[in-house]
């Protein structure tokens, strides 16, 4: 229960990105004056599905599944999981506002437009996970197994900047 | 991780060159002595100076510029922004060479050729880069959310910016982390906004174009078309001097010996800046310990331009170009309005049609973004061209020694943000009406002056072993044809300067 807790808790960067995809939509559905309700189905529909793939990929990353913060495995999983991400988002807008769900027009076409869209949402969401987890992960560190491991990762780029420093001694 | 801020760590002190010391020679100004190069840092990480880079570059020429041009040519025009890209990320790994193995910045390189060459850029920048007109895309944008006037914003922003900058004790490692996360916040968010509205077809036409070399229509031979061509080929990535300002970013994020030269301060810890050394430094190139180091500098940098530099620039100005498309698709009027060539006109009738197609959120979405990336642009426009004249100033102007690198970029820094308010709230924002050619010449012509002084820096001032091979020559010199041809055939062929 405890490990589950903790990898929740390092998920949290990952999740906030789906977070503020989600955010952006249902806020500024607000702020145009839509009604509320559809605010806020417009924001969970695409707010929810990223944010939960978002965790898994974090959460491959503190299995030690897929190594931490390169691209490729990142660019394989989001292929797969943006496009799916999307068509929840279009299911359930039609579902409310049409009164029952439906699949988008050409669903194949659907989905590999935004399979090919992905390799960009990718980098972005490898980038903002990075700059959020930067603040977070270092702060839950002695609790936290999972963020005690992805930190380590980056034990050999410390590594090479300790050696840097004796390597270029004091004087200039 | 951040690679980059961590090198802030390494320890520096003013130069105390002995009379036996070990020196390279570079041109003919002070011998650079040898000194240690520093480990590269593994390249897994995903972040690095290139952000000041895309931050600079992602502008109107990717969200406005070449959808414009796919709207009136078609997809397959767009091959031309693929070289003009392509050619930024070599321009960039050859800007990266110089200041890398120097720790200088490129301006430094050009004055250790020939000092008058330097005197042209550092001419050049105050007339391209005092004017606001940069600010009005994004605080119109702006405008068109919360209605409040652009210009009120763009005021706001100025000395917003100033007091920021001056408050912060280093101001690289906050504004690359700024930047970083606004880029993100970018990338994700046009992303999520191009798999909204756009479809496979115009996707598929879109990327297929960037291939169809060769293509160029007759209409485009024109004198109303062809300066806009230009233009829009010196707009693909960074224009104008942003390449050669990277030099000063990568310096100041510690890359390669850039690491012996200490870090540009906000004014109000001005005081505790270590004193800059008289000139960069050289790594021994004869020891294959360090020719191994240098080897992990380049791959480091190489990533940068590939995935940062290259991958976004593309992703960005696709997704832009599929939003045009869908939205010309929804409302003809917009084709018409994007052609007739009103900016303004043209951004708010592409947001109505993603308004009417999808949601209101979308429309409002579009601008949110078009405001977001005229905020990275402006973060990092005043603290480049602060830097660089800094840099210059510093270096070369009789006497500006006494004063010190930070205090003189909080001196260019203001004097370009009280130019700006005085010239938002009394004059022509772009520039007077008379002098728009000039500038608009001025800003090409710094592009295929760059590739020439790269040419002459690389090839002569740095060691042997690590110059460039012939085949980044050619295409460094092809940037310089590239470049001045365009620019002057435009201007004999038809009588104006580039669109």
């Amino acid at each position: 229960m405890a490990s589950y807790k903790q990898l929740a808790e390092y998920c949290l960067p990952a999740a906030s990105v789906g977070a503020a995809a989600g955010l952006i939509a249902g806020g500024l559905a607000a702020f145009v004056g839509q009604p509320a309700g559809w605010a806020v189905v417009t924001g969970l529909g695409l707010g929810v599905p990223l944010m939960l793939f978002g965790s898994g990929y974090a959460a491959l990353v503190a299995l030690g599944k897929v190594p931490a913060g390169v691209f490729a495995p990142a660019a394989v999983y989001w292929v797969i999981a943006f496009p799916l991400a999307l068509l929840v988002h279009s299911v359930v807008t039609a579902w409310v506002v049409t009164g029952s769900p439906g699949l988008p027009p050409e669903p194949w076409k659907f989905l590999a437009f935004r399979a090919l869209v992905s390799m960009g949402f990718a980098i972005g969401f490898l980038w903002m996970q990075e700059q959020l987890g930067r603040f977070w992960w270092p702060h839950i560190l002695d609790r936290n197994q999972y963020a005690r491991r992805v930190v380590e990762q980056y034990t050999h780029l410390a590594t090479a900047l300790a050696a840097r420093k004796a390597a270029t001694g004091r004087r200039t | 991780m951040d690679v980059t801020s961590k090198t802030s760590e390494v320890p520096e002190e003013p130069a105390a060159a002995s009379a036996t010391e070990k020196v390279w020679k570079a041109g003919r100004l002070e011998p650079m002595p040898i000194r240690k190069l520093p480990d590269a840092p593994p390249s897994l990480h995903i972040l690095g100076p290139t952000v000041f880079l895309v931050a600079l570059g992602v502008g109107m020429g990717e969200s406005y510029m070449w959808p414009r041009l796919v709207l009136v040519f078609g997809p397959d025009i767009r091959w031309l922004f693929m070289v003009g890209v392509t050619l930024q990320a070599f321009v960039l790994l050859e800007m990266a060479r110089y200041a890398m193995a120097t720790g200088e910045s490129i301006f430094f390189g050009a004055a250790r050729i020939f000092k008058p060459l330097m005197w042209f850029f550092y001419a050049a920048a105050i007339l391209i880069y005092m004017w606001p007109g940069h600010l009005s895309a994004g605080a119109a944008a702006f405008e068109e959310i919360t209605g409040i006037p652009w210009q009120v914003t763009a005021c706001v922003a100025l000395v917003f910016v100033g007091v920021l900058f001056s408050l912060l004790s280093v101001i690289y490692n906050f504004l690359e982390k700024l930047l970083g996360l606004l880029i993100g916040l970018l990338v994700v968010g046009t992303s999520v906004i191009a798999a909204m509205v756009g479809s496979w077809d115009d996707l598929g036409r879109t990327v297929s174009g960037m291939f169809a070399f060769g293509y160029f229509p007759d209409d485009a031979m024109t004198s109303a078309w062809f300066p806009v061509v230009v233009g829009s080929i010196a707009f693909a990535g960074p224009s104008g001097m942003q390449q050669m300002w990277y030099t000063l970013q990568l310096r100041d994020s510690g890359a390669g010996m850039g690491a012996h030269i200490p870090k540009i301060r906000g004014l109000r810890a001005a005081g505790e800046a270590e004193s800059m050394p008289s000139r960069g430094f050289m790594f021994d190139t004869e020891d294959p310990a360090e020719m191994a180091k240098w080897k992990g500098w380049r791959k480091w940098v190489t990533f940068d331009a590939l995935l940062l530099f290259w991958g976004i620039t593309m992703l960005v100005t696709i997704s832009f170009t599929v939003l045009a498309m869908s939205a010309a698709r929804e409302n003809p009027n917009v084709a018409s309005l994007i052609e007739g060539g009103d900016r303004d006109a043209a951004l708010k009738a592409m947001s109505d049609a993603f308004a009417s197609a999808g949601s209101p959120i979308l429309g409002t979405l579009f601008f949110a973004f078009i405001a977001l990336i005229g905020l990275n642009a402006t973060l990092g426009l005043f603290d480049s061209f602060s830097r660089g004249q800094a840099d210059m100033t510093y270096y070369f102007v009789p006497g500006a020694k006494r004063f010190s690198m930070s205090r003189l970029y909080a001196g260019f820094l203001w004097g370009v943000i009280l130019f700006g308010i005085l010239i938002l709230l009394f004059g022509p924002a772009d520039g007077p009406a008379g002098i728009l050619d000039t500038l608009a010449f001025l800003s090409t012509f710094a592009m295929g002056a760059y590739c020439i002084v790269l040419l002459l820096t690389n090839n002569m001032l740095l060691p042997k072993a690590i110059r460039p091979g012939p085949v980044r020559n050619v295409i460094i010199g092809f940037g310089a044809v590239f470049y001045l041809g365009m620019l002057f055939y435009c201007l004999f062929r038809f009588g104006v300067a580039v669109g």
